[in-house]
C-alpha cells in the first residue's frame, strides 16, 4: 500500500468513525424520551373484574380518578403465599392494581436502598426488616404516615411491636412518642415449640421456665433425639430472648439523662448466656454450632428434636404432611422465662414503608392498600391464608381456629411479652458484634465472660464513635 | 519541511483546498490517537473512575439522607478503625491461610493431572471436558450443593460414611474442620482452572527438547525436573498469580457454606467487607477495607511478576 492510499484509508476510517459517533448521538436524541416509569413488573397480580367492597378504600370503580397502580417490594418467605392471597383479595375487592416484586431476603436491602436513591422510587411500598428499618426512618427515606394522611389514626388493635412503627428523631430510636413511619405487615415473634406427644408420654408439663426446659431436655435426649436445639446461625436473636427473660438488655437508654448504657456484660447477661450455652451444647445435636432456622425446622419436622424456640411463622411447616412426619404432634406456647412470668419473646417483624421519593397520588394509593390490609377482616383472611397477622383481636379470634388455633393462641398469649432488639441506626453493627461473640462462645473459642466483656466493649465503642452520650462501661 | 501559502493570495476555491489539506494533515498526524480514543475513554470510565471513587470513599464517611448522598472527608479515620477492629486481623489471617492452602494444593494437583493427561494418548478431550465441569457450575450452585452434601444429619457424605459404619463429623460446625471443608470445595471448583492453563503450557512446549533429552539418556524424572518444569515456569507463574488473585476474593463458597463461622473460623476479608458494606451500610469503612485488600493483592502480583521476569530471564 503506497503512502497516498494509506492516507486515504486513514481519512476514510476517521470519517466513518465520526459519522458513526454523530449518528449515534442523533439516534439517541431522536429516540423515545427517558421515562421515570417503573420497569416491567416481575410478576403482575391478575386483575379480576371489580367487585363490591366493604373496605374503606377508594376504588378504581367508585372514584372519578382511579388510584394509580402500585408496586410492592416483598421478600420471598414462608408467608409470601399469604401475602399474595391478601393482595389478590384487595385487587378483587377494590379493582386497584397491585404488582408484586418478589425478591429473596438477601436482595431486599439493596433493592430498597436503590429505590429510595432514585429520582422516583420504582416501588410504592417497601417491606423493611426489623434489622434495617431504622436507617430508612432516621434518614427520612420513607414518608411519615401523617404527611400522607394528616387524619391517620392507628387502630389500637394493631400491634406496634415495641414501637417498630415509629421513630423519635430527638432520641434517635424507636419510641412510643416517635413519629409514625411504617406499618407492620408481618408479626413474626418467637414461640416455644415442643413435641406434645413425647411430653405427654413422659408425664412432662409444658415448661414455663428455662430450668423446666432443661429438665425436659435432660429427660428426652436420646441417641436420635436432641433435647433442645439453639439457633446458632445467627445466634443473636434467640440469645436476646434469654437475656430479656433474665431482665437484661444489650443497651439501655436512661430517659432522664438521654444517656445510653451498655448492659450486655451484667450478671443477667452472664446467667442468660450460661443457660443458652448449656442448652445448646449439652442437649443439642452434634452440629449444635451450625443450625440456622431452616435446619431447626427440618430437625423438628423430621422428629429429631423435642423442643426449641423459633419464629412463629415456622408453625405451618410442622403441620404440612409433605414436609413433616410429626403432623399434629407439635404444640406451641409462649417462650419460657428465667422465672415464672418473666417470659420474653423477641420481635422479628417486617414493616411496610412508603418511599419519600414518590408523587402524592402514588403515596395515597400505597397508604390506601395498607389501610385496607390492616383491617380486621383482611387480617383474618391473611392469617387463614398462612401469613402472620399483626392484630391482637385477630390472634384472639384465631385462637379458636381448629387448624391454626394451636399456635395462634400461643401468639395471642405471647404479644404481652414482646421485647425488641436495640433499635438505633447502628443496630446492624451491634448485631454483628453479638453474632460473632456469641458464636465464638458457643464453640468455646472464647469464654462466656470474654464474650460478654469484649462484646460490651465493642458495642460501647460503636455508640461512642457514632456520637451518642454513653455512660462509662462498668467492667 | 512543510510548504505554506498565504491564503489571502489564493482564490476561494484554492483556499478551501488548502483548508481540506490541513484537516487531512491533522487527521494523519493524530490518527493513532483517534483510533485508540474509544478504548481510552472506555477504560477511564470503567476502571479509573470507579477506582478514584473507591479511594475517595475510603477517606470519607458516606451516608444517604433523603435520597441525597452526603460525603464527609475523614482522612485516615478508617485506618484507625481498622487497626482497632478485632475482625480485621482474624479475617486477614484466615484469608492468607485459605489463599496459601488452595494455591499450593491446586497448583500441585493440577500439575500432576496435566502431566498425566498430556502424556495420555487417548481420551485427552474427554479428560479436559470432565475437568472443565466444576468451573462451569455457578459458585452459588456449588455452595448450595456442598452445603447439602456436608449437612450433618441429611448430607450425602455422612450418610455414605454411615453405610460403612463411620459416624461422620460435623463438617461445617466444627471450628477445626470448617476451613478445611471450604478448602476442599475450592479445590473441587478451581483445580480445573489451573489444570487448563498448565495443560495449555505443556501442549505448547516443543517436544523436540524432550526427545533430545531422551536420546541423550535422560530418565523421565530428569526430563521433568530439568526440562519440563523449567520451561513450564512462566506458565506456572501466570497460573499461580491468577489463582492467587481469585483466591483472595473468595466469597460465594464461604458465604453459603459457613457464613464465616463457626465463631470466626472461616471469616475472610471479602465476607467481612460484604457485611460492613451491605448489612452495616458503612460505605466509607467498607471502601477502605476493599482498597486494603486490593493493595495486598497488588503486592502479590508485583511479587509474582518479579518471579515471572526472573523465570523468563
Amino acid at each position: 500500500m503506497n503512502l497516498h492510499s494509506l492516507k486515504m484509508t486513514k481519512r476514510s476510517l476517521f470519517m466513518a468513525m465520526s459519522l458513526l459517533v454523530l449518528s449515534s448521538f442523533l439516534l439517541a436524541a431522536c429516540g423515545p424520551a427517558a421515562t421515570t416509569e417503573p420497569p416491567a413488573p416481575t410478576s403482575a397480580v391478575t386483575q379480576p373484574p371489580a367487585a363490591e367492597t366493604s373496605a374503606p378504600v377508594p376504588t378504581a370503580t367508585e372514584e372519578s380518578k382511579p388510584l394509580p397502580p402500585i408496586t410492592i417490594l416483598i421478600n420471598e418467605s414462608p408467608w409470601l403465599a399469604g401475602f399474595e392471597a391478601l393482595v389478590n383479595k384487595y385487587v378483587e375487592e377494590t379493582g386497584n392494581q397491585v404488582t408484586l416484586n418478589r425478591t429473596p431476603f438477601n436482595g431486599m436491602l439493596e433493592k430498597s436502598r436503590n429505590a429510595v436513591q432514585a429520582s422516583e422510587s420504582e416501588f410504592d411500598i417497601l417491606t423493611l426488616n426489623e434489622q434495617w428499618y431504622m436507617q430508612f426512618y432516621a434518614d427520612g427515606l420513607v414518608t411519615p404516615i401523617k404527611e400522607i394522611d394528616p387524619n391517620f389514626v392507628l387502630d389500637p388493635q394493631i400491634i406496634e411491636y415495641e414501637w417498630a412503627t415509629r421513630w423519635d428523631s430527638e432520641l434517635g430510636y424507636s419510641s412510643e412518642n416517635g413519629e409514625l413511619y411504617g406499618l407492620p405487615i408481618n408479626g413474626n415473634i418467637m414461640l416455644y415449640f415442643y413435641r406434645k406427644d413425647i411430653f405427654e408420654a413422659n408425664g412432662l408439663a409444658v415448661p414455663q421456665t428455662w430450668q423446666e426446659v432443661e429438665a425436659a431436655a435432660q429427660k428426652l435426649k436420646t441417641g436420635d433425639m436432641s433435647g433442645y436445639v439453639v439457633r446458632a446461625n445467627p445466634p443473636n436473636w434467640e440469645f436476646q430472648a434469654f437475656l430479656a427473660s433474665y431482665g437484661g438488655n444489650v443497651i439501655k437508654l436512661d430517659p432522664q439523662t438521654g444517656e445510653w448504657e451498655v448492659t450486655l456484660n451484667s450478671p443477667e447477661g452472664m446467667a442468660a448466656l450460661n443457660t443458652w450455652l448449656k442448652l445448646g451444647r449439652e442437649y443439642g445435636p452434634a452440629n449444635y454450632a451450625d443450625n440456622g432456622q431452616a435446619e431447626m425446622i427440618a430437625l423438628m419436622a423430621s422428629g429429631k428434636v423435642a423442643q426449641m424456640v423459633l419464629v412463629g411463622a415456622a408453625a405451618p411447616d410442622f403441620d404440612n404432611p409433605e414436609k413433616s412426619i410429626v403432623v399434629g404432634n407439635v404444640a406451641a406456647a409462649p417462650v419460657p422465662g428465667a422465672t415464672l412470668g418473666s417470659n420474653a419473646t423477641m420481635s422479628g417483624i417486617w414493616v411496610m414503608g412508603i418511599p419519600h421519593n414518590l408523587p402524592d397520588e402514588r403515596k395515597q394509593a400505597a397508604l390506601a392498600f395498607l389501610n385496607w390490609a390492616l383491617t380486621k377482616d383482611a387480617q383474618l383472611f391473611y392469617a387463614q391464608s398462612g401469613a402472620i397477622p399483626v392484630r391482637q383481636d385477630v390472634y384472639e379470634e384465631m385462637a379458636n381456629d381448629p387448624k391454626l388455633g394451636w399456635w395462634m393462641k400461643a401468639m395471642a398469649d405471647s404479644t404481652r411479652f414482646i421485647h425488641a432488639q436495640p433499635r438505633i441506626t447502628e443496630t446492624p453493627q451491634i448485631i454483628e458484634v453479638l453474632d460473632r461473640r456469641l458464636s465464638q462462645a458457643l464453640i468455646s473459642e472464647i469464654t462466656p465472660e470474654q464474650a460478654l466483656l469484649e462484646g460490651a466493649r465493642e458495642i460501647h465503642k460503636i455508640l461512642t464513635d457514632a456520637g451518642y452520650k454513653v455512660k462509662p462501661l462498668a467492667e | 519541511m512543510r510548504f505554506t501559502t498565504k491564503p489571502s493570495n489564493l482564490s476561494p476555491a484554492s483556499s478551501q483546498a488548502v483548508r481540506v489539506n490541513r484537516l487531512g494533515d491533522f487527521i494523519d498526524r493524530t490518527f493513532q490517537y483517534w483510533t485508540i480514543a474509544p478504548l481510552i475513554i472506555t477504560l477511564l470510565l470503567l476502571v479509573a473512575y470507579p477506582s478514584i471513587q473507591l479511594i475517595r470513599m475510603s477517606v470519607s464517611e458516606v451516608d444517604i439522607v433523603k435520597g441525597e448522598t452526603v460525603w464527609e472527608f475523614v482522612g485516615l479515620k478508617h485506618l484507625e478503625t481498622a487497626m482497632q477492629d478485632p475482625v480485621v486481623p482474624v479475617a486477614l489471617k484466615n484469608t492468607l491461610v485459605f489463599v496459601i492452602a488452595v494455591v499450593i494444593i491446586e497448583t500441585f494437583l493440577a500439575l500432576i493431572i496435566s502431566l498425566l493427561v498430556s502424556r495420555s494418548k487417548h481420551l485427552v478431550g474427554f479428560y479436559r471436558t470432565v475437568m472443565l465441569i466444576p468451573m462451569l457450575v455457578p459458585p452459588i450452585a456449588i455452595g448450595t450443593m456442598w452445603r447439602l452434601m456436608y449437612d450433618y444429619n441429611y448430607g450425602f457424605i455422612n450418610q455414605a460414611l454411615a453405610l460403612i459404619g463411620i459416624s461422620g463429623p460435623t463438617w461445617t460446625a466444627d471450628p477445626n474442620l470448617a476451613m478445611p471443608s471450604i478448602i476442599l470445595v475450592d479445590l473441587w471448583h478451581w483445580t480445573s482452572f489451573m489444570f487448563l492453563i498448565i495443560l495449555a503450557g505443556l501442549e505448547s512446549m516443543p517436544q523436540e527438547i524432550n526427545e533430545a533429552g531422551r536420546v541423550d539418556g535422560a530418565s523421565e524424572s530428569q526430563i521433568l525436573r530439568y526440562i519440563t518444569l523449567p520451561l513450564l515456569r512462566p506458565t506456572l507463574v501466570t497460573a499461580v498469580m491468577l489463582r492467587t488473585i481469585f483466591a483472595f476474593k473468595v466469597f460465594d463458597e464461604i458465604f453459603l457454606l459457613t457464613g464465616g463461622g463457626p465463631g470466626t473460623a472461616t471469616e475472610v476479608v471479602s465476607l467481612y467487607i460484604y457485611d460492613v458494606f451491605s448489612k452495616q451500610f458503612r460505605l466509607g469503612y467498607a471502601s477502605f477495607l476493599a482498597l486494603g485488600l486490593a493493595l495486598i493483592i497488588s503486592l502479590f502480583v508485583i511479587f509474582y511478576r518479579r518471579i515471572g521476569r526472573r523465570a523468563q530471564g
